[in-house]
C-alpha cells in the first residue's frame, strides 16, 4: 500500500493488526471477555507473551488494539496503551514510576482532579509531589533530588492556560535523569509533536478531542521509548532485560492489568471513529477559539481574556512554536463580579452549561464554583482559579451563531 | 546442524543464521510486531537483518500483549 504521510490519511487508513475475515472497513466491536485457544500449548505461549493473540479483554482486545495502533501510527510512539479514562492514564503512569519515599515534580496549575490526585491521593501512599513553577528552570532544579522519579506537566494548563517551554523543561529533566510526562489533552497530536519536544511519556484524555464529540470516556498512555529506564529506580532491573520496552513491560504485564482500568471495546470503537475526523474538528474548533478570543476582547463587559493564541498573551511565542496555529480550543475570560459570571452563563441559549472540553458543542463552566468547589477561596487563589473567571471550550458550530449567543446573553 | 533455544525449546539450525532468517524459518506470527531477545538482550528492529545467531544462543520471540504495545 502507498505510504501515508498526512495525519488524517494515516488515521483513516491505519491497517488492522490482523485482516478482518469479512473485509470490514472499520474494526468490528469485539464485545467479548475471553478468547479461545487451539491447545494448552498455545495458551501457555500466549500467556508468556510469545504469541500475538488476545486472551482476556481486561488485558487486551482487538477493538481496543485497533485504537492503540492508530495512535501509534500518528504519534510515532514505541508503545500505546488505551485505558478507561484520562485519570486512569495518569494514575497508571505515576503508580508505575513512583513508590513510597520518592517524589514527583509538578506545577500546581493542574486540572482539578489531577491536582487532588497528586496532593492527596498519592501522598497517602508516601509519594510526595513538589509543586513548583515549571516556567522557572531554577525553581524546578532546586526541587529535584535523588528521589525524584518524574516531572509532570500539562501542555496547556487547565484552567490557567499556562504554557511551559517543553524543550527547556525536557532538557532539564533529562540532565537530571528524570523522565518528562506531559498531559497533552488540550493539544492533540495533529498540532503537537510530543516526541519532538522531548516528552518521554504522554498522557491524553481521549474523552476530549479524540472521541469525536464527547461520545465516551477514555485515556491514552503514549510511550515514546526515548527515556533510558536504567536511570529509573523502579525500572532499572527491567531495563537490563527490555531496554526501551521496560516501561511498557511493567505497564502491560503488571500495573495496567492489575489496576483493571481497561477501555471498553465500544468506547474504543467510538474513539477510533473520532480519530478519523480529529484534524477536521480540531482545526475548526481552534479557529473558532481564536475568533472568539478577539471578539470577547472587543466587548466592554468582559474585563480580560486569556488565550495563548492571542498576540498579547505572554505565552504566544512558546505556543506558536509548540502548537503552530492551533494552541488549543479553550479560553477563559473574566467579568467584574461572580454574579455577572453566573447571570451571563444562565442566559446562554446555544452554548451548553457543562463540564468537559472539546465536545462538538461549545461548553461553558465557572471553574471556581464547580471543578474547584471542594477548595476554599484561599486555596483556589493559590491555584490561580479566580471567582471571576469563566472557561469556554469552543465547539465546531458556526462562529457567528456563537457570537450571537454571547451578545444576547450580555443584554440587560 | 547445531543447537539453539527458541522460546525455551531446543531447536536445530544451521548456524550462524541471521535473525531475520530465523524469524522466517520459525514462521513467526506477525513478524512486524514481534520483539526479540537473544540471550536476554533486546535486539532493536534495525539489527534484525544483521544479528547473527550462533550455536547455544537462546532466542525469545515476544509480544507485548495489546495493540500498539508491540514493537
Amino acid at each position: 500500500m502507498l505510504k501515508a504521510n498526512g495525519f488524517s490519511t494515516k488515521v483513516i487508513h491505519a491497517p488492522f493488526a490482523k485482516d478482518d475475515v469479512n473485509r470490514a472497513l472499520h474494526q468490528p466491536i469485539y464485545s467479548n471477555s475471553a478468547f479461545d485457544f487451539e491447545s494448552a500449548e498455545q495458551m501457555e505461549l500466549a500467556f508468556q507473551g510469545r504469541l500475538p493473540v488476545h486472551a482476556y479483554s481486561r488485558i487486551s482486545n482487538p477493538t481496543v488494539e485497533n485504537l492503540e495502533l492508530k495512535i501509534k501510527l500518528i504519534t510515532g510512539a514505541l508503545n500505546v496503551t488505551a485505558l478507561s479514562s484520562g485519570m486512569a492514564a495518569i494514575s497508571n503512569v505515576i503508580l508505575l514510576l513512583a513508590s513510597s519515599g520518592t517524589n514527583i515534580i509538578a506545577s500546581k496549575h493542574l486540572f482539578g482532579n489531577t491536582f487532588v490526585f497528586f496532593e492527596s491521593t498519592i501522598r497517602e501512599f508516601g509519594i510526595e509531589t513538589r509543586f513548583c513553577d515549571l516556567t522557572n528552570n531554577d525553581d524546578v532544579q532546586a526541587n529535584i533530588d535523588s528521589k525524584t522519579v518524574a516531572i509532570f506537566v500539562e501542555t496547556i494548563t487547565n484552567p490557567q492556560l499556562e504554557v511551559v517551554d517543553l524543550d527547556d523543561l525536557s532538557k532539564l529533566a533529562h540532565k537530571n535523569n528524570v523522565p518528562l510526562i506531559a498531559d497533552s489533552t488540550l493539544t492533540p497530536p495533529n498540532v503537537f509533536d510530543a516526541k519532538k519536544f522531548g516528552v518521554d511519556i504522554e498522557v491524553i484524555s481521549s474523552t476530549k478531542a479524540f472521541s469525536g464529540g464527547a461520545t465516551s470516556i477514555g485515556g491514552i498512555i503514549v510511550d515514546y521509548g526515548t527515556f533510558d529506564w536504567s536511570k529509573s529506580p523502579k525500572l532499572a532491573p527491567l531495563a537490563k532485560r527490555f531496554g526501551p520496552f521496560a516501561f511498557n513491560y511493567k505497564l502491560r504485564r503488571e500495573i495496567f492489568r492489575n489496576l483493571g482500568a481497561c477501555l471498553s471495546p465500544f468506547a474504543a470503537y467510538l474513539q477510533s471513529l473520532g480519530l478519523e475526523t480529529l484534524e477536521l474538528r480540531f482545526e475548526k474548533a481552534a479557529n473558532n477559539c481564536r475568533q472568539m478570543a478577539i471578539f470577547l476582547e472587543s466587548l466592554p463587559q468582559v474585563k480580560s481574556v486569556n488565550y495563548p493564541g492571542t498576540i498579547g498573551s505572554k505565552f504566544y511565542e512558546i505556543s506558536e512554536r509548540q502548537f503552530g496555529n492551533f494552541p488549543g480550543a479553550m479560553l477563559t475570560f473574566d467579568f467584574a463580579t461572580r454574579d455577572e459570571c453566573f447571570a451571563f452563563i444562565n442566559k446562554l441559549e446555544l452554548i451548553k452549561r457543562a463540564t468537559n472540553v472539546y465536545d462538538n458543542k461549545s461548553l461553558i463552566i465557572h471553574p471556581a464554583s464547580t471543578i474547584y468547589c471542594d477548595f476554599d477561596k484561599e486555596k483556589r487563589e493559590s491555584l490561580h482559579v479566580s471567582d471571576l473567571t469563566i472557561r469556554l471550550s469552543l465547539g465546531i458550530e458556526d462562529i457567528e451563531d456563537l457570537k450571537n449567543d454571547i451578545l444576547q446573553a450580555l443584554k440587560e | 546442524m547445531s543447537k539453539i533455544q527458541v522460546n525455551g525449546i531446543e531447536q536445530e539450525a544451521e548456524t550462524p543464521i541471521v535473525l531475520i532468517d530465523l524469524i522466517r524459518l520459525n514462521k513467526v506470527e506477525q513478524p512486524e510486531m514481534v520483539s526479540v531477545q537473544v540471550n536476554g538482550e533486546f535486539v532493536i528492529r534495525e539489527d534484525f537483518s544483521t544479528k547473527q545467531i550462533v550455536e547455544g544462543d537462546e532466542v525469545d520471540f515476544l509480544y507485548f500483549i495489546g495493540g500498539g504495545s508491540r514493537c
